[in-house]
């Protein structure tokens, strides 16, 4: 850690806090130009009612003063109150809920990247075979199929077929908790960041194991596994590391559908609920977290990479 | 003279190879497609592509039954002679629904890919060419749009402003998808404005507007045409999502998307419903992709991954 370290991180700090910025007064401005409120079935009811709800949410307010006031509270660690269910606080109810998607998420990054390695390594060592091609054709059809259909695919396969094949013991079983629960959505959620790691896991290898250190390495009889463990994967690993950041970006935008799919009580089915129901509290909460995620997943991965690359210096 | 397949094969090269000794010029596209043409799988791609080109185009004259024309049939029909991809809950035409849907998705991939390639090479010519404050604020605005989830961002617009129609979706999905092509552009753009080609223009007076246009832009295209070209499936991916929540064009339109999230509540007992939809999207995008890895490879072979 040098001072151009620290002067690093802390102008990626800043660019994070401006894209969190941005984001929320983005959202926030957008969504107060909707027509009506959340409290149109106040409004048939008692007038009086309507402007005390807008009152005790400061929605009575002007646009900046509202704004200001919820930096504020983003500033303590506050997001406010849910619209829809009042008095329920949503920063409890969102750090509840990344922990659902957080285990999701880390189940499914796991999967893409040992699998999605695994892969890659396989792919380049034994380059032009059958396994070779297989492999690459199964990455261009994992790149592009969309998860939701991936996991439509799979609920067939696994939830629908056991239907059949257990007597219908098995059907109700879309929700969390269960591991069966966590394993398919993971695999649903990490198949296309893992056709993405196992292409690019390939075309490092290939370039590495032409280099002469590896030559050097196989031509003193070193066994097999060393050589494409420690001597080529160890250095084709670099440009792996750099794309997850974008995958963790994947993995969060994907969760969003996947846990709407699969029921899970996670933060991206909280934000589509949201959506549907008008709670923009939340969705400006969700989203704005989502951004702030997506930043510091990107900072970590530039943090690691000079420790992987003795070269590169901040 | 015997012509064994190799022998042949070694001769067209020889021939090749000789042609550009004289000189005779060989445009980029003809190198292009020769190249692409040895690769199989993009050749397949490219004729599933066209394919589903042609029936998107067909959809708008002729469907076997009307598009939206419910119960022509038995409703959750499975594939019979006189309807060939069954019939979904509401008794309607699958096989019609799906050419529509065809139609659909080529437009929200081809218009998304045009208009946020413009935008895209716009900005990243302009960054990288005038560097400076222009480029400060122009690449600012790439990297905090970067850091943020796209398709969220998309999903956002739509609800925000509740327009619905086919092209606003075009718009919202361009306006977060021309980011990576800036980044191409301005990248390119600036390795280019330091060759001697551009320091020739400019020596004679040649004006900025045509030094980007006419020197530095057509020596970016095929990596610009490689970027658009996977600009299509990603978009037709947003707007499928899109429907699938509900929030994309709006019913009884046959978007791909929509059709799967239909089917899905009779998942158990009709699964023709959501499978054909969502097999026509998958192999769609597959095709497109792996066209777009052909013509990647084909245009630059040192690109070649």
């Amino acid at each position: 850690m040098t001072r151009g370290t620290f002067a690093y991180v802390g102008q990626r700090f800043v660019l994070i806090a401006l894209t969190a910025l941005v984001v929320s007064s983005i959202v926030f401005i957008g969504v107060h130009q909707l027509p009506g409120n959340a409290f149109l079935s106040e409004r048939q009811s008692s007038p009086q009612r309507e402007a005390e709800l807008l009152h005790h949410y400061g929605l009575d307010k002007p646009l900046p003063q509202q704004y200001l006031a919820w930096v504020g509270g983003v500033l303590h660690g506050d997001l406010g109150e849910s619209l829809v269910n009042r008095g329920v606080r949503i920063t409890p109810l969102l750090l509840r809920e990344l922990r659902v998607s957080a285990t999701l998420g880390l189940f499914a990054l796991l999967f893409t990247v040992v699998l999605g390695m695994g892969l890659g390594i396989l792919a380049a060592t034994k380059q032009n075979t059958w396994i070779d091609y297989a492999a690459s054709f199964g990455g261009t059809v994992g790149y592009s199929m969309p998860n939701f259909v991936t996991a439509t695919l799979l609920i067939l396969l696994t939830v629908t077929g056991f239907y059949a094949w257990s007597g219908g013991a098995f059907y109700e079983d879309i929700g969390w908790g269960k591991p069966e629960q966590v394993i398919v959505p993971a695999i649903a959620l990490g198949l296309y960041p893992m056709a993405i790691i196992s292409r690019l896991t390939r075309a490092s290898m290939l370039e590495v194991i032409r280099q002469d250190y590896v030559r050097t390495a196989w031509a003193k009889g070193l066994r097999p596994r060393l050589v494409v463990i420690r001597h080529s994967l160890r250095n084709a690993l670099i440009p792996v590391v750099t794309i997850l950041g974008p995958i963790t970006t994947s993995v969060i935008t994907g969760s969003v559908v996947i846990e709407y799919i699969f029921g899970i009580p996670g933060l991206g089915k909280e934000f589509v609920n949201s959506i549907f129901n008008r709670d923009y509290n939340i969705v400006i909460g969700v989203f704005t977290f989502y951004a702030i995620l997506v930043g510091l997943a990107n900072l970590a991965v530039d943090l690691v990479y000079p420790l992987l690359d003795p070269r590169i210096r901040y | 003279m015997a012509t064994a397949p190799s022998d042949y094969a070694l001769q067209e090269d020889f021939v090749a190879s000789e042609q550009y000794e004289v000189g005779e010029s060989v445009s980029l596209w003809q190198d292009t497609w020769r190249r692409m043409r040895r690769n199989r799988l993009a050749l397949i791609a490219t004729a599933f592509v066209l394919f589903v080109l042609l029936v998107a185009i067909v959809s708008q004259f002729w469907t076997p039954y009307p598009i939206w024309k419910q119960g022509v049939g038995p409703t959750y029909q499975t594939p019979t002679l006189k309807h060939p991809l069954g019939l979904d809950q509401s008794g309607r035409d699958i096989l019609s629904r799906l050419m529509g849907g065809a139609a659909i998705s080529m437009e929200v991939g081809i218009g998304t890919a045009l208009l946020s390639s413009v935008i895209g090479i716009v900005l990243g010519l302009l960054a990288g060419f005038y560097r400076g404050w222009i480029d400060s604020i122009i690449s600012l605005v790439i990297n905090v749009w970067y850091g943020i989830p796209d398709l969220l961002v998309v999903i956002m617009i739509v609800v925000i402003t509740g327009r619905r129609e086919l092209l606003f979706i075009i718009i919202a999905i361009s306006i977060t998808a021309w980011v990576n092509m800036a980044r191409l552009v301005r990248g390119q753009t600036l390795s280019l404005r330091e060759r001697e080609f551009v320091e020739a223009a400019r020596s004679i007076g040649t004006r900025d507007f045509s030094i980007l246009f006419r020197h530095i832009f057509p020596n970016a295209l095929g990596p610009i045409i490689v970027q658009a070209t996977y600009l299509v499936p990603s978009a037709i991916i947003f707007e499928a999502f899109l429907s699938y929540l509900g929030l994309g064009v709006p019913p009884p339109n046959p978007s791909w998307g929509a059709m799967t999230a239909e089917g899905y509540r009779s998942l158990q007992y009709a699964p023709h419903i959501t499978l054909i939809p969502a097999l026509a999207l998958g192999l769609t995008l597959v095709a497109l992709n792996a066209f777009g890895d052909g013509l990647r490879d084909a245009l630059d072979p040192r690109m070649r991954r």
